[in-house]
């Protein structure tokens, strides 16, 4: 009796696996944003849970702040979580280079990406006054004299393009670690410093008052900045540069479920509204699907680590 | 004059308006609750704001930034635990005052400070926001170093005493400050391998640590000494009165005049933030105060129920409010803290600030910028209500239970701050340490001071001799940097001065006696 209940048990569970994949999502869903609640991440994932909280029935995502540590704290809790599809992340570049430079416990293996929603490519941005009106004359200027170039931080994605430039160049900048946009933009606009390493999502928005943009980071121009070259265009052998933010889930999440996910999001891309209020905040919307958004980070691994080695970063 | 009026035009949706009142009357509750202050409010609201129209979200969120400020001061006086952070100062004449019997008194200096201070400053933003804005922007490195270099030498004016407790109690906080990855070399900083401690102590867990629990540790103390002398434990002084006489308002003026100009100046530049401006403005205050009235009959002495002691920090910290919008709308440098997460409301509602957000979306900065002062005239009215209603009830709880309450909540709003129970241990152990503090008379003013500027010290610092190829002397540069030499000239005088004058007396006492 004992022994047939057990089995009776096992069946039910081996036939129930499917049925709840398919019927993914039941229950709500926690979308981790490991920042404080205002933030980027924190402002595109409320954006995004808004128009899929539209289409999804029967299911609400709820947006989580999980902030501390620079964000190690909250992905490390997603890196733990039951790999169901109840808990997901919202990830950011930093997830790649957390582990090597700030000591975190999980590796990038331990999350399986699902899609991607924004790309921010970096750009240099000069003060409006400067003497430098193009990325030649900049790059020309910097061979003769160190320029003094604001970054976040040492270490962070930004001083990292900083040091990939000077791989690919005869430039050696001195770097400026200023923490906080707020006071990087008021070096920049004030004309206390010479230039300034960004990401166009912030750069963008003070384009025509303090600040000039020479040159983006990506193998396109921007749509809304057509005058301003890329990288590669202005001699910078760098084709692309660019900090991500999308989704990834505990590794171990099945593929139905990676697949229901990035279908969701792709449906939230689809829908005009999200396009219209991810643009007036200052976010340029894309879509990658799950494979897609793995290459995108493995190729930023890949660049990041490169650099991490050279210059000695990290612990 | 006609973007002034689009700015009332778009306030005077009566729906505007009531969420205006609603949030002054919000963040006069929080602000009155210790170990919740505005910053732990927005970051519990800002997710609400999503569903609300722009203009309601954005008057709800001006109302209680303003009025947080000021509700602070209520427990500081009652019962001598700083609501916020922004009234640390007014704790000690505020509470020293209720105990002598006049708590109305105290608590009516302290919201028309609050009033006088937030009003000015509305003006000032009102006026002149758009052209104030370029004088932010002539702070480089070198600058924002010479500005914390002032910060920390107002620490003089706080030290009652023991010079040298005080100056340890500042490398306390400066050496708490260092505590994190340093933005130098990226490298791990008295980390010991806490992911929690990368981004340095967590700094509001710390401050709620640092007034909530040390406050509540003080009161408990108090209850067992009462309780083995076996007498009653003295209750709460009653509020009283709330009146003021006109010759308090006169002798008033001049501080709430300089004070304002304090805040609105260290407002109006990105990092320096609410505290600097109190201390700042306590430090002149102080000044004036043993210049003018020390030793007089019925005075008290400094730091024991001076009316200048509550009206300072507290006209001070409600003039930064506003003024910290001057760079936010202007330029999208937030002034503080909490302004930034103004910047994430904006965002929210697909409006970035910056300079073009005058022209984009006029309509919405201007209103802004009217409901500050419109928060403010909200002020006094809403207080006394307050007063009368929420505060009395809440201080008629006894003292035992009271002390349960507070730790509840320091410990709830340590933790809220990014749903982390490692922050719960950082207010409770940081409390312990401000305790100790206290039994060893270490003043805790400067250890905060030297917390909050340490890391614009180091910043600046480093860059100002990056840029400089490693030249000490651009700091004094009267040409290049005139701002930078003015202050550090001031901080030199800051510390020289009351020397000198203590050496003079000396002389004088001196020659007394030989006659």
């Amino acid at each position: 009796m004992k022994h047939l209940r057990f089995t009776a048990i096992a069946a039910t569970m081996v036939a129930a696996a499917p049925v709840l994949a398919q019927s993914y999502p039941e229950g709500d869903i926690d979308l981790v944003v490991p920042f404080d609640p205002g933030g980027s991440v924190d402002v595109t994932s409320r954006i995004i849970a808004e128009t899929a909280n539209t289409l999804l029935d029967g299911a609400t995502i709820n947006v989580v702040n999980r902030a501390g540590g620079g964000g190690v704290v909250g992905q490390t809790a997603v890196s733990m979580a039951q790999p169901d599809g109840y808990t997901v992340l919202a990830m950011t570049s930093s997830v790649v280079t957390n582990p090597q430079m700030k000591g975190a416990t999980y590796a990038v293996s331990d999350f399986r990406p699902v899609a991607l929603y924004n790309l921010d490519p970096e750009v240099i941005a000069v003060p409006a006054n400067s003497p430098y009106q193009t990325a030649e004359e900049f790059l020309a200027a910097a061979e003769e004299q160190t320029m003094n170039v604001v970054v976040a931080g040492i270490a962070t994605s930004h001083h990292m393009s900083g040091l990939a430039i000077e791989r690919v160049t005869d430039i050696d900048f001195n770097y400026i670690p200023t923490k906080g946009f707020g006071g990087q933009l008021q070096a920049i606009a004030g004309g206390h410093a010479d230039a300034a390493l960004w990401p166009m999502g912030e750069a963008a928005g003070q384009v025509g008052a303090g600040v000039r943009i020479l040159a983006v980071a990506s193998e396109e121009r921007d749509e809304n900045f057509p005058d301003v070259p890329t990288f590669e265009e202005a001699g910078i052998d760098i084709p692309i540069w660019a900090t991500f933010r999308g989704w990834a889930v505990p590794e171990g999440t099945s593929d139905e479920v990676v697949q229901e996910l990035s279908d969701l999001m792709q449906a939230v891309y689809e829908t005009p509204a999200y396009i219209e209020k991810m643009e007036a905040a200052g976010y340029d919307p894309v879509f990658r699907d799950a494979a897609s958004f793995e290459t995108v980070v493995n190729s930023y691994a890949e660049q990041t680590s490169a650099i991490i080695e050279e210059a000695g970063l990290g612990q | 004059m006609e973007l002034i009026a689009l700015g009332f035009q778009t306030l005077a949706n009566p729906v505007v308006v009531l969420m205006l009142l609603i949030g002054v009357f919000a963040g006069m509750v929080v602000g009155s609750i210790p170990g919740i202050n505005d910053n732990i409010a927005f970051a519990v609201f800002i997710p609400f704001s999503f569903s609300m129209p722009t203009d309601q979200a954005l008057a709800l969120m001006v109302g209680v930034y303003c009025a947080a400020a000021t509700g602070g001061a209520i427990p500081a006086i009652v019962i001598k635990v700083p609501g916020t952070a922004s009234s640390l100062l007014t704790a000690e004449d505020g509470n020293a005052m209720a105990r002598k019997g006049f708590a109305g008194q105290a608590l009516s200096i302290a919201i028309t400070s609050s009033v006088v201070g937030g009003l000015l400053s509305s003006i000032v933003l009102l006026l002149f926001a758009p052209s104030l804005a370029m004088v932010a922007l002539r702070f480089g490195y070198v600058e924002n170093f010479a500005l914390a270099v002032l910060g920390i030498s107002s620490v003089v004016g706080l030290l009652r005493g023991n010079v040298l407790k005080g100056c340890i109690a500042a490398l306390i906080g400066l050496l708490i400050a260092t505590v994190g990855f340093s933005p130098m070399t990226g490298a791990p900083r008295y980390v010991f391998g806490n992911v929690n401690l990368i981004e340095g102590i967590p700094f509001v867990p710390l401050l709620v640590g640092l007034f909530g629990i040390a406050a509540m540790l003080d009161l408990m103390a108090d209850i067992l000494q009462s309780r083995s002398e076996d007498e009653t434990p003295t209750a709460l002084p009653a509020i009283g009165s709330l009146k003021i006489s006109g010759r308090m308002m006169r002798r008033l003026a001049p501080v709430w005049g300089q004070s304002s100009l304090i805040g609105n100046l260290i407002g109006m530049l990105p990092g320096a933030g609410m505290l600097m401006a109190i201390f700042l403005a306590y430090d002149q205050a102080a000044r004036r105060f043993r210049r003018l009235f020390r030793g007089r009959e019925g005075e008290s002495e400094w730091g024991e129920g001076a009316p200048e002691g509550i009206a300072a920090p507290e006209a001070a910290n409600n003039a930064v409010t506003a003024s910290s919008m001057v760079p936010l709308l202007s330029l999208g440098i937030p002034g503080n803290s909490t302004s930034a997460l103004f910047i994430g409301a904006l965002a929210l509602h697909g409006m970035v600030p910056g300079p073009l957000l005058f022209t984009q979306h006029g309509d919405i900065a201007w209103m802004i910028i009217v409901a500050f002062l419109v928060a403010n005239l909200f002020m006094w009215p809403v207080a006394w209500v307050v007063l009368r209603t929420v505060s009395r009830s809440i201080f008629a709880i006894r003292k035992e239970a009271m002390v349960g309450v507070i730790a509840l909540l320091c410990l709830l709003g340590a933790y809220s701050d990014g749903a982390n129970i490692f922050n719960m241990w950082v207010a409770l152990v940081a409390g312990v340490v401000a305790y100790v503090m206290r039994l060893a008379s270490i003043p805790l003013g400067p250890a905060i001071l030297g917390l909050v500027l340490g890391p614009q010290l180091e910043t600046s610092l480093n860059n100002s001799l990056v840029i400089s190829q490693g030249n000490w002397l651009v700091f004094v540069d009267v040409v290049n940097h005139p701002i930078s030499a003015g202050m550090i000239a001031v901080s030199a005088l800051l510390w020289v001065v009351p020397v000198l004058m203590g050496l003079r007396e000396r002389a004088r006492t001196n020659a007394t006696e030989e006659t």
